[in-house]
């Protein structure tokens, strides 16, 4: 399952590094690309502004098939403030422009699955797969617009797999 | 570099995205479908299918419906069952298609689809169209891309306009359009002798996006009939119409592809099928105002020979498994 996480985080990393180089965010001092997931950082008060926030919520497994189906549902949340120098007036433009984004870095909605336990990572035998998101209503937190997408990730649990 | 493998084939159920729809025309004069050859074929190029596919996109509720029948011959008393026998070979495809367009239409409906043609001065109202202005000859130097008229031509084709080009309609008997046989004249006299009759039902169409400096009208994409005959001429089409009613039943060749999440594939292919229902279509509420209007498409399967043993098929259904698949 770990595999799956690890694979659907990298998958969108890669893809939102090649659609929109610019969105970038400093984590612990290192420019990356503006998506990060929640349990592998340091806790936040808030959400940071102008970055996808993956959390993993709720966790289902189909065992009536030959290969156990791992379903995970992804909630992706975002939030922007609009830019400094247009004084926050563009925030919905920006809102805008991530939900473009998120719905251009989750198509396709597969990726070949990979162990990241070792360096090189390792090619695994099947996809994760996922559904098209959800987009929750908008949510207006001071001077935040925030958003939260939900998508269920799929990928079947190979035997041996760690 | 080599990859590791952890594990044996799987078996894995088939979970597939959205099934997507690829037609190509069948020779109507012969009889001849377009054949998807699942050997030659193993790397079709979905995205892009080679001529004369058509990629129709994602359809919805697609569903096969066999209906052939299998029936038991008896003997002896009391009779046992002693052998069986296929008593009828029979098969309906149906689905929903998410576009509107001219062949989606066409494909759609169980008679000729038709061009509603830009009218001339005739003030007698028809219910598939008015007599259509005159139709203008094309010069050589046109191609699939770009379509020239006779220098000092006056037309009122402008950027944005839809033009069919075809073949005037001279007494022809039988199959009439090109390059898809569009409508079948049982006499002169049946179509009024009309010169556009052709032009009315012509799958040869196309959608001007820019006029040159130099006259040429530029076509978003290439005419499906390719590079026009010097017999042909260009009409303004301002609609798409069919009818309930008529004589003529669409036949095609289909492809239908179900893609798996693993990259398997799904492919049924039906040589010859057959609109067996009349236009028809399915409205999906969207909200209290907004609906989302498709077009539903129903056909009858029509059998082939194949060409291994000789065997009467109507359909055919090719898995490709994927690279860790059990087989």
């Amino acid at each position: 399952m770990q595999n799956a996480k690890d694979t659907f985080y990298v998958a969108l990393r890669n893809r939102l590094a090649i659609l929109n180089p610019a969105r970038q965010v400093e984590i612990r001092g290192v420019q990356r690309p503006a998506i990060l997931v929640e349990e592998a950082e340091a806790p936040m008060k808030e959400l940071p502004n102008d970055t996808f926030v993956l959390r993993w919520t709720a966790a289902t497994a189909l065992e009536d098939l030959p290969v156990r189906l791992m379903q995970l549902v992804c909630e992706v949340h975002y939030a922007t403030s609009g830019s400094q120098p247009n004084a926050g007036l563009d925030r919905g433009r920006a809102m805008t422009e991530m939900d473009r984004e998120l719905l251009d870095i989750l198509t396709p909605m597969c990726a070949p699955k990979m162990s990241y336990t070792t360096t090189p990572a390792t090619a695994l035998a099947t996809n994760v797969f996922w559904s098209e998101p959800q987009l929750a209503a908008l949510e207006t937190v001071r001077d935040q617009l925030l958003r939260v997408a939900s998508i269920q990730v799929l990928a079947f649990d190979e035997p041996g797999e760690a | 570099m080599s990859t590791a493998t952890i594990i044996a084939p799987l078996s894995l159920p088939l979970i597939g995205f959205r099934t997507r729809a690829y037609f190509a025309p069948v020779n109507r004069t012969s009889g001849t479908p377009t054949l998807f050859d699942p050997a030659e074929n193993v790397t079709w190029n979905y995205s892009k299918p080679p001529a004369p596919w058509i990629d129709l996109g994602w359809i919805r509720n697609f569903t096969r419906t066999a209906e052939s029948t299998i029936t038991d011959i008896n003997a002896g008393m009391p009779a046992v069952v002693k052998m069986q026998t296929r008593q009828k070979l029979a098969a309906t495809v149906a689905f929903d298609f998410t576009t509107w367009s001219k062949l989606t239409m066409a494909l759609a409906t169980s008679s000729q689809h038709m061009n509603v043609l830009a009218p001339g001065n005739s003030s007698v109202a028809i219910g598939s169209g008015a007599k259509a202005a005159a139709a203008l000859p094309l010069q050589a130097t046109s191609t699939a891309n770009l379509l020239y008229l006779p220098s000092g031509t006056s037309s009122a084709l402008v950027a944005g306009s839809m033009v069919v080009v075809d073949e005037d309609y001279t007494g022809q008997i039988g199959f009439v359009g090109n390059p898809v046989s569009a409508a079948y004249v049982q006499s002169a006299t049946a179509v009024g002798n009309d010169p556009d009759y052709i032009r009315r039902v012509s799958f040869n169409v196309g959608r001007i996006t820019s006029i040159g400096s130099d006259g040429g009208l530029h076509l978003a994409y290439p005419l499906p009939g390719g590079v026009p005959s010097s017999t042909m001429k260009v009409q303004q089409i301002i609609g798409l119409l069919d009818r309930e009613g008529g004589s003529f039943f669409q036949e095609w060749s289909a492809l239908f592809v179900v893609e798996g999440v693993q990259g398997e594939r799904l492919c049924f292919h039906y040589p010859l099928l057959q609109s067996c229902a009349p236009a028809a279509e399915m409205t999906t509420s969207m909200t209290q105002s907004l609906q989302m209007i498709l077009p539903s498409a129903r056909f009858s399967a029509f059998p082939v020979i194949d060409g291994n043993d000789g065997e009467q098929v109507i359909c055919y259904r090719t898995y490709y498994p994927s690279g860790v698949a059990l087989i």
